[in-house]
């Protein structure tokens, strides 16, 4: 590449594409996977059980309990530990069940245009726009909130969003050649979605889960914090809930080691979540980020 | 629900369907708004009698207040309360009790579920209507400000900030607000409206009093909405500016401020307003935290309420009563849609 040829203009080295490495990204992902070991070993770090009354009253940090204690003596940092389960299993059974829902809509709406798609969309506007933290709050004190019951109810209120961009894929995929060529071939549905339409839309319905997942982990716990969830299930929503709920919170210190950490827990994780779907949206639907860049 | 096209002849359209035109596409967006309301009302109806379980059922125990000891008894309880008829009719009882405005009793506070909601709904209106409000102002401005220097610094840090607030939840935000200026630094109120037990000596003080309540729970609230709206501005104006009409308004040497706002930040508004729909339910929803934090006297502080006592009527008045509200808004902003932009037309 270098002029060593007797080349009248030298030519510039072409410059390489800088790949650009996601900050943002990666610490997404690293805090997305110290949660992780959390859900793996959290029952063999926790140094007490969530719900066992570990210790004196509102003790302070440090010995034994290293955030103290709470108003009935439970380990703060026990529960802290304990209640990453909730979030991450909502994030991620919520986070699939909204995409495999949309998916399954947006795909059969976008592949049989016509009065079925009409009406899937109109089902999607009026889904759309459907007040969702309260009804979620009046089927969640009806169910008893267990982390199952809310990702499905999660699910079935918020697929609407990866309908409407699944669908509008599917829409611009079937216009493609190699799809044309495939019908022209005389392949059939099953064959023109496994093989054309599906593959195209596993990367776009990761860039879809992210957010989906990150949405669940907020509801999540906005829910336990208004009260509907097991309370013998620990939750960051739930400790909030019980610190808020204690009358006496700011006139001690205690809202440093109460309040405080199961706060900060949710937001690193929300914040690690929402990284980590910048990320991925820019790799994956480049569209999208065209002007955000 | 509204196609973007580009005026194209309608030249099969029979001289009266002319004339129905203009005001079949509103009938149609209200009868679907009904639609909506309508499947709302009757999934709540259906769906405590279709969970497993005997409302009657606890009752049962000696211990309730309200034993039921035999049979006879038994019949004459589910009687009383409706639920020996068949499901359609108490369906349709039920419905025309809504049409009246009675939401059932609630049991917790054994008052009437409407009594409870009126008095409340003033103070939740004025707590999300002033955040969307707020927020709308803030990220059209900061929106189109963005664009104007973007990929620079006040560009930079608008985005990252206003993402950062996003990423926080509202109940999060909303104690962090409390923490830092009614705790650490106590220059607003903790809790509630108003002064408690407050005579004021003119109206003027009393706004005052409110404002200065209002202050905290209305920035948690607003904070979380400006983000979404901030984005959705940016990036319709920047894909303005390279337009040829703004290069030509340019080159008419117009005010940056005009350029600014009238050219291509008027672009914006028609995505701007649609996220205003949306978010009109995501300001209810999270005016629920935010009462309950500052323990505001809204719908908020009710429902929470109606949930830790499974207060069943009284959770299902005020669903239905964020839902009308919720439509309502989404409502006003699909039918003001068409008015904004001639070149939205309907199918």
């Amino acid at each position: 590449m270098t002029a060593t040829t007797t080349t009248c203009v030298p030519v510039p080295e072409p410059v390489a594409p800088r790949r650009r490495t996601h900050i943002a990204g990666t610490v997404g992902g690293l805090i997305i996977g110290f949660y992780f070991v959390l859900l793996l070993f959290g029952s063999r770090l926790a140094p007490f059980r969530a719900t066992e009354l570990a210790g004196s009253s509102l003790a302070s940090p440090g010995g034994a309990y290293r955030l103290g204690t709470n108003l009935l003596g439970q380990d703060i940092l026990s529960q802290l530990i304990l209640g990453a389960r909730a979030s991450l299993l909502v994030a991620l059974i919520a986070g699939v069940g909204t995409v495999l829902l949309g998916g399954i809509v947006g795909v059969v709406a976008g592949w049989f245009p016509g009065w079925f798609d009409a009406v899937l969309m109109r089902v999607t506007d009026l889904v759309l726009v459907v007040p969702k933290l309260p009804l979620l709050l009046l089927v969640g004190a009806l169910t008893g909130g267990s982390v199952l019951g809310l990702s499905v109810v999660i699910s079935l209120l918020f697929w609407p969003n990866a309908a409407r961009i699944l669908r509008s894929q599917v829409l611009s995929l079937r216009t493609r050649t190699h799809v044309r060529a495939a019908t022209g071939f005389g392949a059939g549905t099953w064959h023109q979605l496994r093989r054309h339409i599906l593959p195209d839309l596993a990367l776009l319905s990761v860039a879809e889960f992210i957010p989906a997942a990150g949405r669940a982990v907020g509801l999540q716990a906005g829910l336990a914090f208004l009260g509907v969830g097991d309370p013998t299930v620990p939750s960051w929503g739930g400790m909030i809930r019980d610190a808020v709920n204690f009358s006496g919170l700011f006139i001690t210190p205690a809202w440093k080691w109460w309040l405080a950490p199961p706060v900060i827990a949710l937001v690193a994780l929300i914040v690690g979540i929402t990284l980590l779907g910048a990320a991925a949206e820019r790799r994956l639907s480049p569209r999208l980020a065209r002007h955000t860049r | 629900m509204n196609q973007v096209l580009h005026d194209r002849p309608r030249l099969a359209d029979p001289p009266e369907a002319r004339q129905l035109r203009p005001l079949a596409p509103y009938l149609r967006t209200v009868g679907l708004y009904a639609l909506t309301l309508w499947a709302l009302v009757t999934l709540v109806f259906f769906l405590p009698r279709f969970m497993p379980g005997d409302p009657l059922r606890a009752l049962e125990d000696a211990d309730s207040g309200q034993y039921i000891y035999d049979a006879a008894e038994r019949e004459r309880v589910a009687a009383y309360y409706g639920l020996d008829k068949p499901l359609v009719s108490q369906y349709g009882s039920y419905l025309s009790d809504l049409r009246k405005g009675e939401f059932g009793w609630s049991i917790s506070q054994n008052q009437p579920v409407a009594t409870l909601m009126k008095k409340r709904l003033p103070w939740t209106l004025l707590l999300t209507g002033s955040a969307l409000a707020l927020s709308s102002t803030i990220s059209f401005f900061a929106g189109v400000t963005a664009a104007w220097h973007r990929g620079r610094f006040a560009d930079r840090s608008l985005i990252v900030v206003l993402s950062a607030t996003r990423a926080v939840p509202e109940y999060a935000m909303a104690s962090a607000l409390l923490i830092l200026f009614a705790v650490t630094y106590p220059v607003f109120p903790q809790a509630g409206a108003q002064r408690p037990f407050a005579t004021y000596g003119s109206p003027l003080e009393g706004i005052a009093d409110v404002a200065f309540h209002l202050f905290l729970p209305l920035t948690a609230l607003t904070l979380g909405l400006a983000a979404n709206k901030f984005l959705i501005v940016r990036n319709t104006v920047i894909s303005t500016l390279g337009e040829d009409y703004m290069v030509l308004a340019r080159a008419k040497g117009l005010s940056r401020r005009l350029l600014k706002y009238r050219h291509s930040g008027r672009n914006a508004l028609l995505p701007f307003i649609t996220a205003l729909g949306i978010q009109a339910g995501f300001a209810v929803g999270g005016s629920l935290f935010v009462e309950t934090i500052f323990n505001y006297p809204g719908i908020g502080t009710l429902v929470e309420r109606a949930v830790f006592a499974r207060d069943y009527p009284l959770l299902q008045g005020c669903f239905i009563l964020l839902a009308v509200v919720v439509l309502i808004a989404n409502l006003i902003v699909e039918l003001t849609y068409t008015k904004l932009d001639p070149r939205v037309r309907r199918r």
